[in-house]
């Protein structure tokens, strides 16, 4: 069970490492916050408690940088 | 979960501050709606305004140009922008270019103003010499004299910036844990000098949170500059933002009983702490100043001694 991630023009495959693996938790095991970013799934925008499909491709935009 | 207001299946925020669930249209209307609300209740715009836009090319400016169009395609107020090219090689053009294409799209009077020929120098060069101040020390300074000139030269009536309600709650809290009262009576929707030089600057977007702003350009489809200032560093806001941002998590609601707060004691703070200033001319360029030079021209001296 793998998705893509896409984030700062970075794509690459991951594997879902639980069941009910969500948005959320992929936030935070790449150590971002979700205040700083927004999140497609397969291209349309989602909220964060979205649960992440075998096959997805996910967008974590970045929309505020730190200073 | 299905959006609160339409029962659409595709939401695209959960505001954890009123337990709302939005789909990407009703989440425009409502940032819309809520910017005019506060447009209309600060009183910030009046009719036959001509507005000024401090255009970056980032989130909330362009979301301040989008949503005060309306005002002007309703013919209420006109509207021009300015951008500053700070001059910060691998970083500004983007931006500047963003602004630019926005304001062809709207057709709006549009200027691009540097650094480099209004001082001389950029931030680029100012970061090179040994004892400058900090790149945002600078960059503040120069940007609101830029801002404020090219107001009056285009005969703008209002400023407005684009600043969110972080930004704002930020402030508050800065200015009060470093008990500066004078800066405390300067902040809100509308500031207004006693300068007739300077233009009165509006922050329309005062009370949407960062975030939801950022939400809204994607949703929008509104092409923006996201990136970071290769300047950036640590700074008090930056541990400031950290905290309420913690706080956020727990208590939603904190940013806006912050605003709230604040707007209640303002014109308290104002009547005990507002200083008056005397408004001289800077000897060298013109603009107001409370000592012999404006902050922006001491400012090149100094650099020009390095």
């Amino acid at each position: 069970m793998v998705f893509t991630l896409k984030y700062n023009n970075v794509s690459e495959s991951r594997e879902i490492p639980q069941e009910y693996y969500t948005i959320k938790d992929l936030i935070m095991d790449l150590g971002l916050s979700t205040q700083t970013v927004v999140s497609k799934q397969n291209d349309e925008l989602v909220i964060e408690d979205t649960v992440i499909n075998d096959g997805d491709e996910i967008k974590l935009i970045q929309i505020i940088y730190g200073g | 979960m299905d959006c609160t207001k339409c029962g659409n299946p595709n939401v695209i925020i959960k505001k954890e501050q009123s337990g709302q669930y939005l789909c990407k249209d009703c989440f425009i209307e409502s940032i819309e709606k809520k910017v005019i609300k506060t447009v209309r209740k600060e009183k910030l715009l009046d009719k036959g305004d001509k507005v000024l836009v401090a255009l970056s090319g980032g989130k909330d400016s362009v979301t301040t140009l989008e949503i005060l169009n309306s005002f002007r395609e309703l013919n209420i107020i006109d509207i021009c922008a300015v951008t500053v090219d700070e001059g910060i090689d691998n970083y500004r053009q983007d931006g500047v270019d963003i602004a630019i294409r926005h304001a062809e799209r709207l057709g709006i009077e549009h200027r691009v103003v540097s650094l480099k020929d209004t001082y001389g120098i950029t931030l680029d060069e100012i970061m090179q010499k040994p004892n400058h101040r900090g790149s945002c020390s600078y960059c503040g300074v120069f940007r609101r004299t830029i801002i404020n000139k090219a107001a009056r030269e285009m005969g703008a009536t209002k400023i407005a910036t684009g600043h969110n309600l972080d930004d704002e709650v930020q402030a508050i809290m800065m200015n009060y844990l470093e008990g500066n009262t004078d800066n405390l009576t300067k902040l809100g929707a509308k500031t207004e000098s006693e300068a007739e030089e300077f233009t009165v600057k509006i922050k329309p977007l005062r009370e949407i949170p960062e975030h939801e702003i950022g939400l809204y350009v994607v949703a929008k489809e509104l092409e923006v500059h996201f990136a970071g200032c290769p300047y950036a560093q640590q700074s008090f806001r930056g541990e400031v933002s950290d905290v309420i941002n913690k706080l956020n998590e727990a208590h939603p609601t904190i940013k806006y009983s912050t605003l709230r707060g604040y707007d209640k004691i303002k014109n308290a703070l104002k009547d005990d702490f507002k200083k008056d200033y005397s408004h001289g001319r800077c000897v060298k360029c013109g603009e107001p100043a409370a000592n012999k030079l404006c902050k922006a021209c001491s400012f090149i001296e100094e650099l020009k001694g390095d």
